[in-house]
């Protein structure tokens, strides 16, 4: 079949794994829900695959006009082309293993089938994002993920304790992303205003025959929109709170859309963009420096959270941020190679992490775990192997990226590097303290718990197995020349191929003496700082302290920089005070106060002028004649003096 | 002409049904009038005009005059369509349902709306426009829980607001000796003049619409109305006041618009951000709609203000994307109100556990209302708000921050009423004529989210030829 078919399949899929689930799923046993709603993405994924090996230039599949305006038209379409695949790749890849996990994690929740209806539909949405031909189709997707996401973070609505804050973290990654939908949407009336479409090509061909001048308003204006979007999405500085909060959510949640896929939306567009924002080194400068800020301060905030998940997230922020650092050094595929190997060992992290919590009966806090090497053996490899990859131990895939982003910065100054490697150092010293606090020492939860601790089903372990491998074997999509003679970088080479406006952007590359001492550098920092984490944490059993003992920038770091409190007194307190006291007052004060005196004056004139009709013969003929006199009068006046 | 007198008919049959017969015969009924509407839809051929009915042989040059084009013919099937699906809503709600009069006062409503959508004359027009607010007046005050003090608001205030339309037509036909439509437009004006007139007429319709600062009426009678007297009220009879503002208001005094285009479009987007903080904090879950619905209008307004090709589709989409919503929300704030006996939403909770099928179809309409893509208020929205930023920037981004704000109020009533730990045992899922209206609402509206074409089409004829009468050039 040729590809214009194959891609309709893998959006059919899971929009009607969905539908099947979301409506008879009910009356389905757990094992048949499941299996079609895993299978109505591992399907997707092998057609991709085979559309991935035909795939040789990009495909336009115009599907309907949704409506003809007269400036423009708004039409549904898709693009196939090097990164759309690529993307549809890691979405169903990834989504499929986490759909069999989910099997075993979900187990037994009166949910069950509509946790699934909504994976699916996540999928669709997600693929419909990736796969549109145009910024309109991109925000279908995107704010359809955004919906997906806000149900699945509230899905324990009913729990006992947690519901309201369930429901209150999925209210705020929705409405914090709706703020960046705010850009996202700006931002497409500009390009409409500009280009007068919305189409990737036409826009594209159109930035070829008109003159735009570099960082002229217009297109300032339209990348700045365009990142303002990607910030809510991707949780940057300044719209990055919702996403720790959003670890509310089922495990499986957070490591497909909250990890793997949706926070990597916003990278997506801005590559996608990447034509645009090729002509704006302004908005560039911009993203590179939101996201080295947004990589150190969530490094910095994850070095003393106690909840597993909440590590794991803000880590999530920190390589998102650092990603935002290879898009605004212009290194598109680079950041692509870092959202897939992140990919791997985010998702197999937070599945790992789900393992763990599935094991320790929902408990979250590491403080009350330990020890749990010898109860849970193949969870804790992955997860030594995830908690490597992330940290850039040598060879693995996230050595490999992160060592490519690091090379950017290389070339770029010695500030922006030196900041790189404290960030990536932050990276390998959280990581290893969670690793141990959970795996080293003794139990420190309860007995009832220690009593049942016991390695996860093979449902679950299997998807942690293979990304491990993929944790470990994903630097090769991407190895630098100086490693292997041929096929060296071929992820840049895939991309390039035909990703339109990427052939035109080369990534720089390193000397390869440069790349190898960095290389070797990273390696030994990152050692070094896995025997120093070992020795604290495991030799000297320092494992938490009271928060009373915390130095100042403990409390900051615990405390998450006190953001959410400052986002509270300045935008939350404010609105609501303006909605509780200040348009009341004006509502009923005045506005109401204004109108009762008029229909007060209305009904009291009626009062007084009943009072004329007083059914007395007299009067009549009295008001009579002063009405005769007074036409008789106006008449006098008007034609005498007015006329004359 | 049967689209007219078979509201009519209705009304005066419904005095007579038995009553415990009156609730089916009203459905039918309804349906019946729908079945007219389609049947006319689908005769239509774009760009024509159909009239109805013609006698010019009335006194003053009045006309009686009744027919459509595509605008108006929306409307006429939006209302007719739309008065079923309030049947439906209300099918078992004995109070009302069961009463030959309150079917009766709503085929008459239904009649004055088919009488303001078609009619092709000022003072025509005006009587329609005026008749409808006896029946729901009635409605109201026989059916609602209003104080005469809230009633008596609502009643004089727009029959005062009518009043300055009535003086505009009688100063525009006394000029054009006739009140017919064409006779009405025709009449070119001085500016100053044109700029009164515009007023008179503008009074009436802000008062309708309403826009800020007139709005105050409409919180206290939405409330205390009925559920169908509300869903009458935001569905269908504030309807007629944007639909006047595209036909009436601005072919007939063009000349005016340059003086009041800045007030009344700052107004309406004060007035969509003044509800849509209201709301935030708000817990009367009914008056929280009805402040929505006021903030959902303003932008509506901003964007005819404007009167280009393009947000006057967008207007259309969302009107009737609009008028399917209201209906969804306010069953959904009567459910609440008649099952907890509360309407706010500090006392509910966990009503989702309890209702799971309340709970789903409510996040579909809650996600309809704040303009999710594949519903049409995700098209109208990025219709109107593109026109607005293509006009003034700033007027643009403000009014989009509705997109935050919605999602902020809505969310925050849908979570404080069906999320959390119920306080009560049980609460009655959908009955089965409340689901009907859930599915056939959810269902138009990703419809009209999918295919808005076949609102713009349908429309697009006739908004060519108000807006080449718009800006034909004025010779005085």
């Amino acid at each position: 079949m040729a590809i214009e078919s194959l891609i309709l399949l893998v959006l059919l899929f899971p929009l009607l794994g969905g539908i099947i689930n979301g409506t008879i799923g009910k009356n389905f046993s757990e094992t048949v829900v499941g299996a079609i709603g895993t299978l109505m993405v591992a399907i997707p994924f092998i057609v991709s695959f085979t559309i991935f090996l035909s795939l040789d230039t990009a495909v336009q599949i115009p599907l309907f006009t949704l409506i003809q305006l007269s400036d423009f038209s708004l039409n549904a379409g898709l693009q196939v082309d090097g990164l759309a695949i690529w993307m549809t790749m890691i979405i169903t890849g990834i989504g499929t293993l986490i759909h069999i996990f989910s099997m075993g994690y979900m187990k037994g929740d009166p949910g069950f089938y509509k946790f699934f209806a909504y994976l699916n539909l996540f999928v669709f949405s997600m693929l419909i994002l990736v796969l549109g031909s145009s910024y309109f189709m991109l925000f279908f997707g995107w704010e359809g993920v955004g919906i997906c996401s806000y149900l699945l973070i509230g899905f324990h609505y009913n729990d006992k304790e947690k519901g309201m804050l369930n429901t209150l973290a999925a209210r705020k990654a929705f409405v914090m992303n709706r703020i960046g939908d705010l850009g996202l949407m700006i931002g497409c009336f500009l390009l409409l205003n500009q280009f007068g479409s919305l189409e990737f090509s036409d826009i594209a061909e159109k930035m070829k025959t008109m003159s735009i001048g570099i960082d002229s308003v217009a297109i300032i204006a339209i990348t700045l929109c365009l990142f303002l979007a990607a910030t809510g999405k991707s949780a940057q500085i300044p719209l990055f709170t919702w996403l720790p909060d959003a670890m509310a959510g089922p495990t499986p949640v957070s490591a497909l859309i909250h990890a793997a896929t949706m926070v990597t939306a916003g990278i997506y567009l801005v590559v996608r963009s990447n034509f645009l924002f090729e002509l704006a080194p302004y908005t560039q400068n911009i993203i590179l420096y939101i996201g080295l800020a947004t990589s150190l301060v969530a490094a910095f905030i994850a070095m003393r959270q106690n909840d597993i998940k909440k590590v794991l997230a803000y880590s999530t922020v920190s390589q998102l941020g650092l990603m935002f650092v290879a898009l605004g050094l212009g290194s598109y595929t680079v950041a692509i190679f870092h959202v897939s190997t992140h990919a791997f060992f985010k998702a197999l992290l937070f599945l790992g992490s789900g393992s763990i919590i599935h094991a320790n009966h929902h408990e979250q806090d590491m403080t009350k775990m330990g020890g749990l090497k010898k109860y849970m053996p193949t969870t804790h490899m992955v997860f030594l192997i995830g908690t490597l990859a992330i940290a850039g131990f040598p060879f693995l895939s996230g050595f490999f990226s992160k060592d490519e982003i690091l090379a950017a910065g290389f070339s770029h100054g010695p500030i922006i590097f030196g900041l790189l490697i404290l960030s990536a150092s932050l990276t390998a010293i959280y990581m290893f303290r969670m690793y141990f606090l959970v795996f080293f020492g003794e139990f420190r939860g309860d007995h009832h718990t220690k009593e049942h601790l016991h390695e996860s089903p093979a449902v679950m372990t299997i998807p942690l197995l293979v990304l491990a491998i993929l944790s470990i074997l994903g630097g090769a999509l991407n190895l630098p020349s100086f490693l292997i003679k041929s096929g060296s970088h071929w992820l840049d080479h895939f991309l390039n191929h035909s990703t339109f406006g990427l052939n035109v952007v080369h990534p720089h590359h390193l000397e390869a003496s440069d790349a190898v001492g960095i290389m070797i550098g990273t390696s030994i920092l990152t050692l070094i700082i896995i025997g120093i984490s070992y020795s604290i944490y495991v030799s000297k059993k320092k494992t938490t302290k009271d928060e009373t003992e915390f130095t100042g920038w403990e409390k900051l770091s615990t405390n998450k920089l006190y953001m959410d409190e400052l986002y509270h007194s300045l935008f939350v307190k404010p609105t609501e005070w303006k909605s509780e006291k200040v348009i009341p007052l004006i509502e009923n004060g005045i506005l109401v106060k204004i109108i009762s005196t008029l229909t007060t004056l209305v009904v009291s004139s009626g009062n007084q002028i009943r009072k004329i009709q007083t059914g007395i013969l007299s009067s009549y003929y009295f008001w009579m004649i002063i009405g005769i006199v007074g036409l008789i009068g106006y008449y006098l006046i008007y034609f005498k003096f007015w006329n004359s | 002409m049967e689209l007219l007198i078979i509201a009519l008919a209705l009304g005066l049959i419904s005095f007579i049904i038995p009553r415990n017969s009156v609730k089916i015969f009203g459905l039918i009924g309804s349906l019946v009038s729908a079945g007219i509407a389609i049947f006319h839809l689908v005769n239509y051929s774009p760009e024509s005009s159909v009239t109805l009915y013609e006698n010019h042989s009335l006194p003053f040059g009045m006309t009686f005059h009744v027919g459509y084009d595509g605008l108006g013919l929306l409307m006429i099937a939006l209302t007719n369509l739309i008065i079923p699906i309030i049947l439906l809503s209300n099918y078992n709600n004995s109070k009302t349902s069961e009463s030959p009069m309150f079917h009766a006062l709503v085929f008459l409503m239904q009649f004055g709306l088919l009488g303001v959508f078609s009619a092709e004359d000022g003072i025509l027009f005006y009587i329609f426009w005026e008749f409808t607010l006896i029946p729901i007046f009635l409605i109201l005050y026989w059916f609602g829980s209003g104080t005469n003090k809230v009633l008596l608001k609502f009643f004089i205030y727009t029959l005062i607001g009518s009043l300055g339309m009535l003086l505009s037509f009688i100063a525009l036909g006394l000029q054009a000796k006739s009140f017919d439509y064409v006779d009405l437009v025709s009449v070119q004006l001085p500016a100053k003049e044109a700029c009164w007139i515009m007023s008179g007429i503008m009074l009436a319709f802000a008062i309708k619409i309403p826009i800020f600062p007139f709005h105050t009426w409409q919180p206290d009678t939405y409330t205390s109305a009925p559920m169908p007297g509300t869903m009458l009220l935001s569905a269908l009879m504030l309807k007629m006041a944007l639909f006047g503002m595209i036909k009436w208001m601005l072919p007939l005094a063009p000349e005016g618009i340059s003086d009041l285009k800045w007030i009344i479009l700052v107004l309406s987007v004060v007035g969509l951000l003044y509800a849509a903080i209201m709301c935030i904090k708000m817990n009367d879950i009914k008056r929280l709609f009805a402040y929505a619905s006021i903030s959902h209008l303003g932008l509506i307004a901003a964007g005819i203000m404007i009167f280009t090709k393009d947000s006057l589709v967008g207007a259309s989409i969302q009107i009737v994307n609009h008028s399917l919503i209201a209906v969804g929300l306010f069953l959904i704030a009567e459910i609440l109100e008649s099952r907890l006996k509360t309407r706010n939403l500090n006392e509910m909770r966990g009503t989702a556990t309890l209702a799971p099928k309340f709970g789903f179809w409510f996040a579909i309409i809650a996600f309809a209302s704040v303009s999710v893509p594949f519903t049409a208020g995700f098209i109208g929205e990025f219709t109107l708000l593109k026109e607005l930023t293509d006009f003034n920037t700033w007027i643009g981004i403000i009014s989009a921050t509705t997109l935050v704000f919605g999602a902020v109020y809505t969310l925050r009533a849908y979570q404080l009423s069906m999320f959390g730990t119920p306080k009560i045992d049980s609460f009655e899922d959908l009955r089965w004529n409340e689901l009907a209206v859930f599915v056939i609402i959810s269902i138009s509206v990703v419809i009209f989210g999918l295919f808005p074409h076949l609102i713009s089409d349908l429309v697009g004829p006739s908004l060519d030829r108000l807006l080449a009468i718009f800006n034909a050039p004025t010779s005085l």
